[in-house]
């Protein structure tokens, strides 16, 4: 699915706090992530219209993100705010960053370039979710799906096999024995992926633990990605 | 005046460590700014008589002439900061701090290397030296990411000691050398918890937010 169409995950909701920000692609296009102070998050265009830099190599202060040259300031509707070295300037409403519908569902952030109401939102009516990890691989997405789907996790609780079930716009819900997850799949660019994945089910169970367990398996997924398949488990040291 | 000297190059991240310890612990010094690059000074014979692998940071207190980063963060701890706090006297959290100095001089150093390659003119292979720095990155990503899940912010212990200091550099300065820190969730979160420690300062790379 190319940028153009759909909602894609671009980060676990955890990753990015209040006040800061992060680069990430999606189809080879260079987007910043940022989330302001009240907490709402943000993802744009990662370019400053000023002279191209990164707006992801900047900061937030407030409502705002300022680029890292010369202090830019964009407010949330990516609108040039304010320009340092002009600072009585009022600023022109030509200068702005593309912005792109942003919403948090599932405990990811997720983005659409497809203008605002003309779709449904990925499903937001989760339980409580609990993050797990990105795994960020140099692999295609289709690559990395396919490895997804050949090493299903182990549960945590309960017995029995996983399965995966596709649940909305790059994301996917497995099964394992009383387990659920969601993954989201994000394409960055040629080559190169991620998946953002979350337990979905409540701290009192997952917390600590649970989450190392699945910690574990994306670990191990990322080994057969890189090495064709996971070997058997290590046994356990001996005493000599 | 604690009689410390530290032979210095403000763009080498290991001289930047040491830099960092001092100012958290508030230690008053001398710095000798050394011409590294492109003068190569560290490499003349005074100075290999100080270090004979020919590398900086230096630290001189008193009688005591010590090299290496992680050596010199370790003594400064141990000497000048009584409560140790940033080096843990016993016990896991003294073993942890070892293990990841060791990281940081080891696995890491190929990080030191690239950007050194990248900016410096330092010899190497380009592609080989960001494939191990990647490496060695992803590992210190998994480390930080396993101990969210215990509500754990730092390397080593429940507060940051020196395996925090002599591992952030490489990571903040990954940019310099094409390593964006996109695919490092868990040490983007850690970077901005280190960098609001009391006594922290940039260097040039890292930049002051203003």
């Amino acid at each position: 699915m190319t940028f153009a169409q759909g909602w894609h995950p671009v980060a676990l909701s955890t990753s990015v706090e209040p006040g800061s920000s992060a680069g990430t692609h999606i189809d080879g296009k260079e987007l910043v992530v940022w989330r302001d102070n009240s907490g709402v998050a943000h993802v744009w265009e990662d370019r400053c219209p000023h002279r191209g830099m990164k707006l992801s190599f900047g900061f937030v202060r407030g409502d705002h993100i300022a680029c890292l040259y010369h202090g830019w300031q964009y407010d949330t509707g990516g609108r040039c705010r304010y320009i340092p070295a002009h600072p009585d300037l009022e600023v022109p409403a030509t200068i702005t960053v593309p912005v792109f519908t942003t919403v948090e569902a599932l405990g990811m952030i997720w983005t659409s370039a497809e203008p605002g109401a003309s779709r449904s939102p990925p499903p937001a009516e989760a339980a409580e979710t609990l993050p797990v990890r990105s795994l960020y691989v140099d692999r295609d997405a289709a690559a990395l799906f396919q490895a997804l789907s050949a090493n299903l996790p182990s549960p945590f609780t309960g017995v029995g096999g996983a399965s995966l079930t596709p649940a909305g716009d790059n994301l996917c819900r497995i099964a394992a024995g009383d387990d659920r997850l969601l993954v989201g799949l994000q394409q960055l660019d040629a080559g190169r992926a991620a998946l953002h994945v979350v337990i979905e089910g409540p701290g009192s169970i997952y917390a600590g633990a649970g989450q190392a367990h699945f910690l574990g398996w994306t670990a191990g997924l990322r080994y057969a990605l890189e090495h064709g398949s996971i070997p058997a488990q290590i046994a356990k040291a001996e005493a000599v | 005046m604690s009689g410390i000297t530290l032979y210095n190059y403000d763009l080498d991240e290991n001289c930047y460590k040491v830099r960092i310890l001092l100012s958290m612990l508030g230690l008053e010094y001398r710095t000798v700014a050394v011409n590294t690059f492109p003068g190569k000074e560290h490499m003349t014979p005074s100075f290999l008589a100080r270090n004979p692998a020919g590398s900086l940071p230096i630290l001189e207190e008193g009688d005591l002439t010590l090299f290496g980063a992680e050596a010199i963060l370790a003594h400064l701890a141990n000497a000048h900061d009584p409560a140790r706090t940033w080096l843990p006297p016993a016990g896991a959290e003294f073993a942890r701090v070892m293990q990841w100095l060791v990281f940081s001089a080891g696995e890491l150093a190929t990080a030191v290397a690239a950007r050194a390659h990248a900016l410096l003119d330092a010899p190497g292979d380009e592609a080989a030296l960001r494939r191990g720095a990647r490496k060695a990155l992803r590992a210190m990503d998994d480390h930080m990411t396993a101990r969210g899940f215990t509500g754990a912010e730092w390397f080593a212990a429940d507060r940051p000691t020196i395996a925090d200091i002599s591992l952030f550099p490489a990571f903040a300065l990954s940019r310099d050398f094409g390593v964006d820190h996109d695919e490092y969730p868990a040490l983007r979160r850690w970077t901005g918890r280190f960098r609001k420690l009391p006594g922290f300062l940039t260097m040039p790379g890292i930049p002051d937010y203003h």
